[in-house]
């Protein structure tokens, strides 16, 4: 299978004229680019509310990236970097007062002008608008002051590290205050921010468009006249559109769908490592529901860890990864990506072997009748399916017995976040900064603690990564509690996804980077 | 006549606040909580807290009831929980897709299917017949989907003579329109012809063998008179009720149809709805598809009576 697998992809990547193969990295495309011409991006899922602090999905994301800049951004190799703001922050010694300065001279796209008041305005709507998906990301800030025109000083009730990093990401974005002023609850409707494209119009389920911004501070460097994004849920249909010339741009592909356009002389391949992960998540104390106090929980896998480790143990990630991504992934063994530029995770190569012998006697050794008998809710896609399916095969034989039930969306959330379930597939698609990986989901009650896992030494190792600002220390905290995490068997890291953008060969310019955005403002037609 | 359109009125009112109050019932039967669905990734308590309060979530279900009707009898139908954007929008931007799409998936369903119908027909026991049966037969089989991506796979990208994805208003640039709107016109449309064609041999074989086409026959009227003129046209009473029929089958079928091109009709609108739980756009949609079959069903019924006099009185002569 393997050897098979390897001879298809060096037979694909001898197809591929342009500069990628599948596995290689490749984010950016420098050729030249002329003026003009309109982009056509199609995103896997139609985005939530185009305001950046009640947005929630990812593919919002990707939107705002083309009209709504931050007070930072991160570059090609993922270090955070000024993008709105004039400098990295100043943070003072005690760690409880951070100052932001902003660049002169930026113009809303409704031809207002961002200063310190600006900022204050939309840091404050972001922290405390009723229903905002930014308050716990900014719970630490306790003071939002302008002490100059172009100066902010936030007071924080603790020193608070992952600050930089929330800062460059929905958190950071500027909205203009007269819009805010003006729209209020429907500024959704009407966003106004900086950035090199400014909102035009939607249709729902059909398309956002976007023109270029005459007030941008860069104009002259934004080459394209618009941006649309289409969303389009089927990877087949988003194929289809590329080969066609109907799209210029697929973000977010699938294995299956890149292996096909890999052989297509038109279309071109970016590839650049996740900062999330994918695995599935285990019911070791969910009794009373989310974010509530963990309980003890009658099953096999809540009541002896040698279960959970033996669950673990009959898993082969790397088997995952080629049956059903085509080894186009990567396996993971822990919450943090090893191309975190702060405080990298364990690498795919170190994850822990299958173990079939050991995960049998550990069995033994629980006293537990075999077969295990465990329920796994997995997402309707098909791709979710398949990784199920082959768990499936994979812990029969060290002596589970996995049953499979796809669950659509809203009602999987529901039933897990209630502690309904046994097994569950679970995935985040990261943060830039390590604590956006791990304290919703690890600590105890977290918000978005759906496995009941309670771990005093857990919850201390997320609070001191907050605090310690030394980058060394802190990958030393990581460490310990990806450790602490793994033996702990509550949430079991599988893989890894790339983000995988298709685009035409007549398009140059765009960025793929780690946070999964498709950066659209360089981009253009080739000469 | 007055007294039984005011009848038949009333029913029809009646049945759209059962259908409402259906609607607005198996929406909040379904499984899962908006607030989570709406929530995402990033859930705290103080947030869903917030997102039901926003959205009249921890209301009573009669009290939500009365507040949806009473903004709908005013026109204001609010605003999606999802995007944000007013949901009467939303439909007046989805309806004129979804009516272009099933009305040309119609006219070919018509032509094609009573072309082929008269044809397998008339040339009883031929090849002709044998094929017209055979291509019916692929044409009820083939499943939607796959015929869809067939038709881009071959029409849009080896043969680009198609779009194969999108939507342009006819208003804004017609050829435009038509390039997007043939290939999914086709895929929806092919089953109906199917079912047209099948219908209209029945009954033209019926027809064919009918006393009057003898005798026209006899009269020695041309052959395509007797075909056309006689046999057909008593063949198509029931060849419009069974397209009548399917009506609904048409609309069903833009679902998926609408989700394999990517035209933001009706269907992608309420599936979208349906698995973001949606609730705002979920019922304003069902409730106005509701409305629309209520109202074609009550001028049918008064298009009847003014042709059948005994309908209104109830078949007392």
């Amino acid at each position: 299978m393997a050897v098979a697998l390897v001879s298809l992809t060096s037979g694909c990547a001898s197809l591929q004229s342009s500069a990628t193969e599948v596995g290689g990295v490749r984010k950016t495309d420098e050729r030249p680019v002329r003026d003009g011409g309109t982009l056509t991006v199609a995103l896997n899922s139609d985005p939530d509310k185009l305001d950046p602090t009640l947005a929630q999905t990812l593919v919002g994301r990707t939107v705002f990236a083309g009209m709504c800049e931050k007070l930072y951004d991160i570059d090609e190799d993922g270090a955070v970097v000024p993008q709105l703001a004039a400098a990295l922050p100043g943070v003072s010694a005690d760690g409880r007062t951070v100052t932001l300065t902003v660049r002169p001279g930026l113009t809303f796209s409704d031809g207002t002008r961002l200063d310190a008041r600006a900022v204050v305005t939309s840091l404050l709507r972001h922290r405390d608008l009723p229903g905002s998906a930014r308050g716990t990301e900014l719970a630490p800030v306790t003071g939002i002051r302008a002490t100059g025109p172009l100066t902010v000083s936030l007071t924080l009730d603790h020193p608070y590290v992952p600050l930089t990093g929330v800062l460059a990401d929905r958190a950071g974005m500027v909205m203009s205050p007269a819009a805010l002023k003006k729209y209020g609850k429907d500024f959704t409707n009407h966003p106004s921010c900086v950035g090199p494209f400014r909102f035009v119009e939607r249709v729902g389920g059909d398309r956002i468009v976007l023109e270029k911004d005459p007030h941008y501070y860069d104009a002259d460097n934004v080459r394209l006249d618009g941006v649309v994004y289409k969303p389009i849920p089927d990877g087949n249909v988003r194929l289809a559109n590329l080969r066609s010339g109907d799209l210029q741009v697929g973000d977010q592909m699938g294995p299956v769908d890149v292996r096909s356009a890999l052989t297509e002389p038109k279309l071109q391949l970016f590839n650049s490592p996740s900062l999330g992960y994918q695995g599935i998540g285990l019911n070791v104390g969910n009794v009373n529901g989310l974010g509530k106090k963990p309980g003890r929980l009658d099953t096999p896998i809540a009541r002896d860890v040698r279960v959970r480790e033996a669950f673990e143990l009959a898993i082969d990630r790397d088997l995952i990864n080629k049956v059903v991504f085509q080894g186009m992934y990567e396996p993971a063994c822990g919450p943090i990506s090893p191309q975190s530029a702060i405080a990298p995770g364990v690498k795919p190569e170190d994850c822990p072997r299958r173990d079939v012998a050991k995960a049998r006697k550990l069995l033994k050794e629980a006293g537990v009748r075999t077969p295990v008998r465990i329920e796994l809710k997995t997402s309707t896609t098909p791709e979710q399916g398949r990784v199920g399916q082959v768990l499936q095969a994979m812990v029969k034989e060290a002596g589970f017995e996995l049953t499979l039930r796809p669950t659509e969306y809203a009602t999987m959330l529901a039933e897990t976040d209630a502690g309904d379930y046994d097994v569950f597939t679970s995935g985040w698609s990261g943060r830039l900064d390590p604590d956006g990986n791990v304290s919703n989901f690890l600590k105890t009650a977290g918000a978005m603690n759906a496995y009941g896992l309670g771990d005093p030494r857990i919850d201390a190792l997320i609070a001191q990564g907050r605090t310690v600002a030394d980058p060394a220390r802190r990958t030393e905290i990581y460490d310990e509690l990806t450790r602490r995490v793994q033996d702990a068997h509550a949430m079991i890291y599988l893989y890894r996804q790339k983000n995988y953008v298709v685009a035409t060969k007549d398009v140059a310019g765009i960025r793929v980077y780690g946070d999964g955005l498709v950066r659209v403002r360089t981009a253009g037609y080739t000469r | 006549m007055t007294k039984y359109l005011l009848t038949r009125l009333r029913q029809s009112l009646i049945t759209l606040f059962l259908v409402s109050v259906v609607v607005f019932a198996g929406i909040r039967a379904l499984p899962g909580d908006p607030a989570l669905a709406l929530a995402g990734e990033e859930r705290s308590p103080e947030a869903l807290a917030a997102i039901r309060e926003s959205y009249g979530l921890d209301d009573n279900v009669v009290v939500q009831y009365g507040r949806f009707i009473g903004h709908a009898l005013t026109g204001d139908l609010g605003n999606s929980s999802r995007t944000g954007l007013p949901v009467a929008d939303a439909i007046g931007q989805a309806l004129p897709v979804t009516l272009e799409l099933a009305a040309l998936s119609l006219l070919l369903a018509i032509v094609l299917g009573i072309g082929a119908g008269v044809v397998a027909a008339v040339r009883r026991g031929k090849p002709e017949e044998w094929l017209a049966n055979v291509i019916a037969l692929i044409g009820l089989s083939i499943p939607t989907f796959w015929l869809g991506i067939v038709l881009v796979l071959g029409f849009a990208i080896a043969l680009p003579v198609f779009a194969a994805s999108g939507y342009v208003p006819f208003g804004t640039d017609p050829i435009d329109n038509l390039r997007r709107m043939v290939l999914p016109a086709i895929v929806l449309g092919s089953g109906l012809a199917a079912v047209v064609m099948r219908q209209t041999r029945a009954a033209m074989l019926d027809s064919l063998s009918a006393d009057y086409v003898r005798t026209a026959r006899a009269k020695g009227l041309s052959r395509r008179s007797v075909i056309g003129g006689h046999a057909l046209r008593n063949s198509l009473v029931t060849v419009v009720t069974v397209l009548g029929l399917q009506l609904g089958h048409l609309i069903s079928g833009a679902v998926v149809t609408e989700q394999i091109f990517v035209l933001p009709g009706f269907g992608k609108l309420t599936i979208d709805a349906v698995f973001t739980r949606d609730y705002a756009t979920l019922q304003a949609v069902v409730l106005c598809t509701s409305a629309a079959y209520i109202l074609i069903n009550l001028l049918v019924d008064v298009v009847y009576s003014v042709i059948d006099p005994r309908i209104r009185l109830g078949g007392a002569r």
